[in-house]
């Protein structure tokens, strides 16, 4: 079998694995997510925040809990010595992680994305506020990206999770970083939103970064004999 | 027939009661819109609010609106527990996207234009505007008018439908369904009397009678007042021997519900809102939750008494009142807004627009939904199955 021939009905069983077995993180996620847009529909301040910290948390959950569910927890349950005992490549098993924690974790995310971009141009809310929000989840994506990298790469549990908490937690002073940047966060309280160079640039450097630690991880995989 | 084929019936029967008390929900938001031009309580906030007004409508309208609208979630909770027991929860969602989020991804941006562009035509010609057009008028006029953030207007009941399947999902994977065991044991007592205190808080939060839950962000308080009602139904799918049980106290709980209403009009006739903060006093609140309960069990109760049945006329309405729901706004506010001119008595006026929007509605719905595309969104096809006395 050449590295790059793939067996895809296995790949689907592991994929709908994962979804089965996320589902009632998602559900807790969903029920959060629901409460923190009730929290921001109360058009209070201090809802406002409330809401907006809990839908980070909800995103920051979301994508621990699909990189754990998928990766951790199926080490620690030992059923990847079963899994690998079918037959599968570790590009097989590598190309069933990342497209099953790819779905449970961009499922939350995208309705998040699209709740959140229609509260900002829907509501009374400033529209200059979309750059913070657009940039933000940009660094859930990079951080999540980065995380299940790491947790395709390594086997140390206790790396596996500095990687997640130190990815997310950076959120707070990539907060800070917008903040500083004059360029970006004098538009926040605009009635527009301004699309300039630097915003584009750490969106963009956001993305192509997520794409490139993903395909680099792959990559590594299809010259591998074993997962580990 | 064994409890497997009971189930099996169950699941793929025909209630038409239920289709008969849904088609009644919905056709008497015809009646309760087109009274709301002559509400002396609503004039100041309602768009087509006519010189012509009388405080009886207030005293029919509020009490309808009372228990409206929980009894339309009712039915849809039933429904929506028949339609997972009988195609699955992936069915059930495909079903569901297909008849009401799509439906509301189509008609709303529609409706809305609609209403827009015959409510700023109206503020525009109309000699003896109300006092909301009025306002529209001082807004047109200014050069830098804030723009309203749009609503989900009176499809908002198709916006939560969705959140309250979303809610089904979550609890079934959660593994919640051992507490709907719990639920479905509870007495009369339990569901009578503290159902009701369970709905205060969400309507203490808001003023009385609760407004329409129209923002595009969800509102906690309308999914505490009718995500148990939808709950309800939800769980009385398969327990309708409850309500046959409940017929002996119908009559007191409508007395009761009645009575409760009187004291209701009195209260709220002395209340006083602050504009920083309008919401219900306490006690509003207790009355209009217990009247909503109680009338909503009333309600069930005598549809399945007397609407348990269908002929060619109530087949029509049950498959004409969605299509003719979510389109009598538009239209009925056209109506009106040329009836605002005109010095005829308010009673002759509501006749005139709800005699109009209704056959409008009514009469469009073989030329334009059924037997075309639209027939699989918010028509309905030929009748399955037989009859459930429940």
């Amino acid at each position: 079998m050449s590295a790059f021939e793939i067996n895809t009905p296995v790949i689907r069983q592991l994929i709908v694995k994962d979804w089965i077995l996320f589902q009632k993180q998602l559900a807790l996620c969903v029920t959060a997510g629901i409460v923190a847009l009730c929290l921001i529909g109360m058009a209070k301040g201090w809802s406002f925040y409330l809401g907006s910290l809990l839908l980070i948390i909800v995103l920051v959950s979301a994508a621990c809990f699909s990189i754990s569910t998928s990766m951790l927890v199926e080490r620690k349950d030992q059923t990847l010595a079963f899994v690998m005992s079918l037959p599968v490549s570790p590009l097989d098993y590598y190309l069933a992680k990342l497209v099953g924690s790819l779905i449970t974790f961009l499922a939350p995310f995208l309705v998040i994305l699209v709740g959140t971009v229609a509260v900002i141009l829907l509501t009374p809310l400033p529209d200059g506020l979309l750059m913070l929000a657009l940039l933000l989840f940009g660094h859930v994506l990079l951080a999540y990206s980065v995380s299940l990298c790491v947790a395709m790469a390594v086997e140390s549990e206790g790396w596996n999770i500095f990687a997640m908490v130190g990815s997310m937690v950076l959120i707070n002073p990539m907060i800070m970083l917008i903040g500083q940047i004059k360029s970006i966060s004098s538009h926040f309280e605009g009635d527009h939103v301004v699309w300039n160079a630097p915003a584009i640039s750490i969106l963009l450097t956001q993305l192509i970064v997520s794409i490139a630690v993903l395909l680099i991880t792959g990559w590594v995989h299809t010259r591998k004999k074993s997962f580990y | 027939m064994n409890a497997l084929e009971g189930n099996a019936v169950q699941a793929t029967a025909r209630f038409h009661y239920m289709d008969n008390l849904r088609a009644l929900a919905m056709l008497s938001g015809v009646i309760f819109h087109a009274a709301l031009a002559y509400s002396p309580l609503l004039h100041p906030f309602f768009p087509t609010a006519d010189r012509a007004q009388s405080f009886v409508v207030d005293v029919g309208i509020w009490f309808l609106h009372l228990f409206r609208m929980p009894l339309f979630f009712v039915v849809a909770g039933f429904f929506a527990c028949m339609l997972v027991q009988r195609r699955g929860l992936g069915g059930f969602f495909g079903n569901r996207l297909k008849r009401i989020a799509l439906p509301f991804v189509i008609f709303w941006p529609l409706v809305h234009l609609a209403l827009s562009w015959s409510t700023v035509h109206a503020a525009a010609s109309v000699q003896h505007p109300s006092p909301m057009l009025v306002m529209i008028q001082q807004f047109m006029q200014m050069e830098d008018a804030p723009t309203l953030p749009p609503g989900t207007g009176h499809l908002w009941f198709l916006y939560y439908l969705m959140i309250f399947y979303v809610l089904i999902w979550s609890a079934r994977s959660m593994g919640l369904q051992r507490l709907d065991d719990s639920l479905r044991k509870l007495g009369p007592i339990w569901h009578l009397g503290l159902l009701p205190l369970v709905l205060v808080p969400a309507l203490a939060a808001v003023s009385a009678p609760h407004p329409a839950p129209e923002s595009l962000l969800p509102q906690f308080w309308a999914l505490g007042f009718y995500a148990p009602f939808f709950a309800y139904g939800y769980l009385l799918f398969g327990q309708e021997d409850w309500l046959a049980r409940a017929r002996r106290i119908a009559p007191w709980l409508l007395l009761a519900s009645i009575a409760l209403y009187a004291v209701f009009l009195q209260l709220l006739a002395g209340q006083t809102y602050d504009a920083e903060d309008p919401s219900a006093s306490l006690a509003l609140a207790v009355l209009e939750a217990y009247i909503s309960v109680w009338m909503t069990l009333v309600c069930l109760v005598a549809g399945r008494a007397l609407l348990n049945r269908s002929n060619r006329v109530l087949r029509y309405l049950a498959d004409a009142s969605y299509w003719t729901y979510i389109i009598h706004l538009p239209v009925l506010f056209a109506i009106q807004y040329a009836l605002m001119d005109l010095d005829w008595h308010w009673g002759l006026k509501f006749s005139v627009a709800l005699i109009a929007t209704s056959g409008i509605c009514l009469l469009s719905y073989p030329l334009v939904v059924r037997g075309r595309f639209l027939t699989a969104l918010v028509g309905s096809r030929a009748p399955a199955a037989s009859a459930v006395s429940g």
